[in-house]
C-alpha cells in the first residue's frame, strides 16, 4: 500500500473531516505536527484540558431546560471545544441513534443522552451499547420502557439489529421476536408530567423479564439483555465480525466515503476485533489509511446543515449564540435532537434540495451580511489582514483558501472575480480595497461562496 | 450593439455552456414560463400523500364483521358499533368521517391488502422498495421519478414535479429532472444582502453560474451543482402562487393541512404541475396506538376532504387524483403496550372525481397469516401503481414497473 502524501492540504481534509474545519493558522500548526502526530494530536483527546472552555460554555447560559438551549449549547461545542473530534464523534453518534425530543418530551433525557454519547463516544463501543440500551430517552423512544414478558414490542430490538449494531440483512424476523424477549425488563421509572417527563430513571425489573430459553443468532440458552447484547456483537460469519463490517462501514462512510469497497470495511473489522471493539482504534486505522488521503475522498462527504452551520463560524472565526443556526434548522432539515424516526436522517446528497439550498444560503445571508455588534457575525478586515487584497484576484483566492474552497473550476473563479468587479448595473468595474467596498463586495463574496456547492462538500 | 450583463458575465467568465443551463424562465419569471408551456401541455395531477411510519390498515378499515378483529386486537380494537359501514364487511374508522362523506359522493376507490412478496419489515428497506416499486432494490430513481424521465425530460418545467416536503422523497427521485422541495414559499428565494440592493442582479446571476452542472471539483455530486438553478426558476414562479388565494376548504391544523393548501394553491396556479407529493408521519404506533392513531387517520381525512373542497371551489377537482400510501400495514395481534409492531399488507385509497368507486379486494384475512403473524398480501402494489400510471398519466407503465402487472380497474372508463 502506498504511503500518505503528508501535505497542508491533506491536513486541511483531516481537520474538516476530524473535526468540523479550521482557520489557516489551525491547519498549518496541524501540518507541522506530521501524520501521526496530527491524528493523535485528534483522537487523543484526553489530556486537553476542558477547564476553561467549560468555564466559558457556561457563562453563556444557554438554557439547558429547553431543546432550543440545548441545540445552542452542542452547536457551540462543536465549533468551539477543543477537543473538535471529540464533538465530531458525538455529533456521529447523534446521528447514528439520537432519540427525539418530539416523543420523548424531556429535555434533560435528551441532554442526558448527549452526554453519554460524549462520555462513551471513542471507547469500548459494547460499552457505549449497553448504555444507550439502558438510556431512559432511548427506552421511551423505541418503547422498550414498555415492553412485556406477556407480549414484548419488538421495536427496539428490531432497530438495535437493523440500524445500531448489525444491518438489515443479517438477522432474521425470529431474531427480532427473541432479542425483544431478551431484552424484557430494561425499563423507566419516574416518567411523569409532574416534573415535564425529565425525571424518569432506568430500571432493571425482573418482574417484566421473560425468563424463558430464546435463540439469539443461532445461540440457545435463558438469555438476558447483556447476553443479547454480548451475542449481536460478537456474531460472526464466513466474512468476519458483522457488528465490526457495519461500524467500521458506517465509520468509513462517516468520515470518508460511502459505499467503501470491500478490504477497506474487512481491515475496519478486523481493527475493530482485534482492538476489544474500541471505537477509536477504528477511526485511527481511518485517519492513517492512505485511501483517506486521496483524492477521490475528499470533497465527497455533503456537509449536514449543523456541519455547514458550525463550519462557516469555524472558518471565518465567527462570533455566534448559534441563534440563527438554531433558527434554520428546521428549513435545512435537520433539527438537532428531533429526527423523524429512529434512522434519524440520511446523509449525503439527501441533505440537498431546493428547498434546503434556499434555507442554507438564508443563514450565509444572516452570518455575512450583520454588521451590528451582536448576533452571529465576522470581522471582514480579520480575513484581510495583512494580506495583499488589491485586486479581485486576490481578493477571491484568500477568501476561497480559507473556505478550502480554491480547487473549484476556473470558470468559477472567474465568476467569483467578475462579480467583484462588477458595478450595480452589471457592467464592468474594478475593485479598489475601499472600506465601501469591503462592506459590499466582501460580505457577497463570502455569501456567495459559502453558498456555492464547493462549500456544501467537505 | 451593446452586450447585455447577462452576456458580458457569461463571455467574461468563459461560461458559453453554461448559459443554455440557465432556464429562461430563470430570468423573465412566470410570464415566459407561460408562454413556452401553453394550455395544453398541463394536464392531469397525481397528489401522492405518504403515510409515514407503516399505517395500521385494520384501525383504518375494519374487518367488522369477522369475530377475529375484536380477539386480536382486544387491547386497541375499535367499538364496532360507532364504526363508517362502507359495505357488508368493511368499515372506517369513525375518526374519518370527512372521507366517508367522500366516499358517499363516489369519490372513493379503497384498495385492499396492498404490498408486495416477502415483505420486509424493515420501515427504511420497505420504504425504499415502495419509493422504487421495486423489491430487489436494484434501481436508484423512484417509480415516478421514472415517470418523469420519460414523459417530461430534459426541457422540463420546473414545477412538473415537486415536493411538499423537507427532503426530497425517493419516489420521485429522477435522472433528468428537477424536482424541487419546500414546505413553505415564505422563505423559498435566494436571500441576498439588503444593505447593497443594487448588487442583488451581480449576486444573482453569480450564484447561478457558480452553481452549474460543469463543477470540476473532482467528485462533485450533481444533485449538488444542478440544484441553484431548478432553486431559482422554480421560486420566481412560487412568489406569485400563494398571493390573493382564497381557500374553499377547512384544512387540519398541522404541516400536513399546510401541505394540501399549498398544493391546491400549485394547483390553482396553473403551473403544470404533473405530481404533488406530501407526506405525514407518526404512523409507527408500537405503543398507545389507541390515543394516537384516531387522530392521525382523522387529521388524512379532513386533510384530504379540504382538497377537494377546495379544488370543488375552483373548479379543479376534475384534474386531480390523490393515492396514499405506506411502507407497510402492521401485525394483526397487537402487543402488550397497546401498540402494534411491524406488518404486511394494508389498505389504500384513490380519491377523486376519476375513480370507479369501490372497494378492490378484500376484506383481510384475519385467520390465514404467514410465519410472522402477518397479513397475507393480495394486491401487489405494482399493480396499484401501474393502474395509475396507465389510466391517470397515460404513461407506458410496463416500461416503468415490468410487465405483467394487472390493471386493478379503479379509474372511471370515461377518464381512460
Amino acid at each position: 500500500m502506498n504511503s500518505v502524501n503528508w501535505t497542508r492540504d491533506a491536513a486541511a481534509h483531516l481537520l474538516r473531516r476530524a473535526g468540523f474545519g479550521g482557520t489557516p493558522s489551525e491547519i498549518d500548526a496541524l501540518y507541522t505536527r506530521g501524520l501521526e502526530g496530527a491524528v493523535s494530536s485528534l483522537l487523543d483527546y484526553d489530556s486537553i484540558d476542558l477547564t476553561s472552555y467549560e468555564a466559558i460554555l457556561a457563562a453563556k447560559n444557554y438554557n439547558l431546560l429547553n431543546v432550543r438551549g440545548i441545540q445552542q449549547w452542542f452547536l457551540d461545542r462543536m465549533a468551539f471545544s477543543p477537543r473538535p473530534f471529540q464533538e465530531k464523534m458525538t455529533y456521529f453518534w447523534n446521528l447514528h441513534w439520537t432519540s427525539g425530543i418530539a416523543k420523548v418530551k424531556g429535555e434533560t433525557l435528551i441532554l442526558n443522552q448527549n452526554r453519554t454519547e460524549r462520555q462513551y463516544a471513542v471507547g469500548k463501543f459494547d460499552d457505549l451499547v449497553v448504555k444507550i440500551s439502558q438510556d431512559p430517552a432511548m427506552l421511551y423512544w423505541l418503547d422498550n420502557w414498555l415492553s412485556r414478558n406477556t407480549r414484548p414490542n419488538e421495536n427496539y430490538a428490531r432497530e438495535l439489529m437493523e440500524l445500531f449494531t448489525l444491518g438489515v440483512d443479517n438477522y432474521t424476523q425470529t431474531d427480532v421476536t427473541e432479542v425483544a424477549r431478551a431484552l424484557t425488563g430494561w425499563t423507566i421509572q419516574g416518567y411523569t408530567q409532574a416534573d415535564g417527563y425529565n425525571g424518569a430513571f432506568f430500571v432493571d425489573n425482573a418482574a417484566f423479564h421473560d425468563n424463558g430459553s430464546k435463540t439469539i443468532l443461532g445461540q440457545t440458552g435463558n438469555w438476558n439483555q447483556l447476553d443479547a447484547i454480548r451475542i449481536i456483537l460478537t456474531d460472526t460469519d464466513a466474512r468476519g465480525s458483522v457488528s465490526g463490517r457495519f461500524i467500521g462501514g458506517k465509520l468509513w462512510k462517516f468520515f470518508a466515503y460511502d459505499d467503501p469497497p470491500d478490504f477497506i470495511v474487512d481491515q475496519l473489522a478486523a481493527v475493530y476485533v482485534s482492538s476489544g471493539r474500541v471505537i477509536r482504534e477504528i477511526v485511527r486505522a481511518i485517519f492513517l489509511a492512505p485511501e483517506f488521503y486521496e483524492a477521490h475522498t475528499r470533497k465527497t462527504w455533503v456537509r449536514s446543515p449543523v456541519e455547514y452551520a458550525v463550519a462557516q463560524i469555524r472558518m471565518l472565526e465567527g462570533t455566534t449564540d448559534f441563534s440563527s443556526a438554531v433558527n434554520s434548522l428546521s428549513g435545512m432539515g435537520q433539527v438537532l435532537f428531533n429526527p423523524e424516526d429512529a434512522r434519524g436522517w440520511d446523509w449525503g446528497t439527501s441533505w440537498m434540495n431546493t428547498g434546503t439550498l434556499f434555507a442554507r444560503a438564508s443563514l450565509a445571508n444572516t452570518f455575512a451580511t450583520n454588521r451590528g455588534s451582536s448576533g452571529t457575525r465576522f470581522d471582514t478586515n480579520n480575513l484581510l489582514a495583512g494580506r495583499d487584497a488589491s485586486t479581485a484576484e486576490k481578493v477571491v483566492d484568500i477568501l476561497a483558501d480559507r473556505l478550502n474552497i480554491s480547487d473549484v473550476a476556473s470558470d468559477v473563479r472567474a465568476a467569483w472575480i467578475a462579480y467583484m468587479n462588477a458595478n450595480d448595473d452589471g457592467s464592468r468595474g474594478a475593485w479598489t480595497n475601499t472600506a465601501g467596498n469591503v462592506d459590499k463586495k466582501v460580505r457577497g463574496l463570502v455569501h456567495l461562496m459559502l453558498t456555492s456547492p464547493a462549500f456544501h462538500l467537505a | 450593439m451593446p452586450i447585455s450583463r447577462r452576456d458580458f458575465l457569461l463571455r467574461s467568465a468563459g461560461f458559453v455552456s453554461v448559459s443554455a443551463m440557465v432556464p429562461r424562465w430563470a430570468v423573465a419569471g412566470t410570464r415566459m414560463f407561460e408562454e413556452s408551456v401553453g394550455a395544453g401541455a398541463i394536464g392531469r395531477t397525481l397528489v401522492v400523500l405518504e403515510l409515514m411510519g407503516g399505517n395500521d390498515g385494520l384501525n383504518t378499515v375494519v374487518p367488522y364483521t369477522d369475530p377475529v378483529y375484536a380477539q386480536v386486537r382486544s387491547r386497541i380494537g375499535l367499538p364496532l358499533d360507532t364504526l363508517l359501514q362502507l359495505d357488508g364487511k368493511l368499515a372506517l374508522n369513525p375518526a374519518m368521517s370527512s372521507l366517508k362523506a367522500l366516499w358517499d359522493k363516489n369519490r372513493v376507490a379503497l384498495v385492499e391488502n396492498v404490498g408486495y412478496p416477502n415483505s420486509s419489515l424493515s420501515h427504511f428497506s420497505s420504504r425504499d422498495i415502495w419509493h422504487t416499486a421495486d423489491p430487489t432494490l436494484a434501481q436508484r430513481q423512484g417509480w415516478l421519478g421514472r415517470w418523469a424521465d420519460a414523459a417530461i425530460g430534459n426541457n422540463s418545467n420546473p414545477l412538473a414535479c415537486a415536493a411538499i416536503s423537507q427532503s426530497l422523497p425517493r419516489t420521485l427521485l429522477a435522472d433528468s429532472v428537477s424536482v424541487p422541495s419546500f414546505v413553505s414559499l415564505a422563505t423559498y428565494s435566494y436571500a441576498t444582502d439588503g444593505a447593497y440592493a443594487g448588487d442583488r442582479n451581480n449576486q444573482l446571476n453569480t450564484f447561478l453560474l457558480q452553481g452549474a452542472d460543469q463543477y470540476e471539483i473532482e467528485n462533485t455530486f450533481s444533485e449538488v451543482t444542478g440544484l441553484g438553478n431548478a432553486a431559482i426558476s422554480s421560486s420566481n414562479i412560487l412568489q406569485t402562487v400563494g398571493s390573493g388565494y382564497v381557500s374553499g376548504g377547512q384544512y387540519p391544523a398541522g404541516s400536513l393541512g399546510a401541505g394540501l393548501l399549498l398544493i391546491a394553491q400549485i394547483i390553482n396556479a396553473n403551473v403544470g404541475a404533473r405530481i404533488l407529493y406530501v407526506t405525514y408521519g407518526g404512523f409507527d404506533n408500537h405503543a398507545n396506538e389507541d390515543n394516537d392513531h384516531d387522530t392521525l387517520v382523522k387529521t388524512v381525512a379532513d386533510g384530504i376532504k379540504a382538497l377537494f373542497d377546495d379544488l370543488d371551489a375552483h373548479g379543479k377537482s376534475h384534474d386531480v387524483l390523490l393515492m396514499t400510501w405506506s411502507e407497510f400495514g402492521r401485525r394483526v395481534q397487537d402487543n402488550a403496550s397497546r401498540g402494534t409492531d411491524h406488518g404486511t399488507a394494508a389498505p389504500h385509497f384513490v380519491v377523486g372525481d376519476a375513480v370507479k368507486p369501490g372497494i378492490y379486494g378484500g376484506p383481510p384475512n384475519l385467520s390465514s397469516l404467514d410465519a410472522n403473524g402477518n397479513l397475507k398480501i393480495e394486491n401487489d402494489f405494482r399493480s396499484y401503481y401501474g393502474t395509475l400510471l396507465s389510466d391517470w398519466l397515460k404513461a407506458d407503465s410496463a416500461a416503468i414497473l415490468g410487465a405483467g402487472w394487472p390493471n386493478l380497474g379503479f379509474i372511471n372508463k370515461r377518464y381512460i
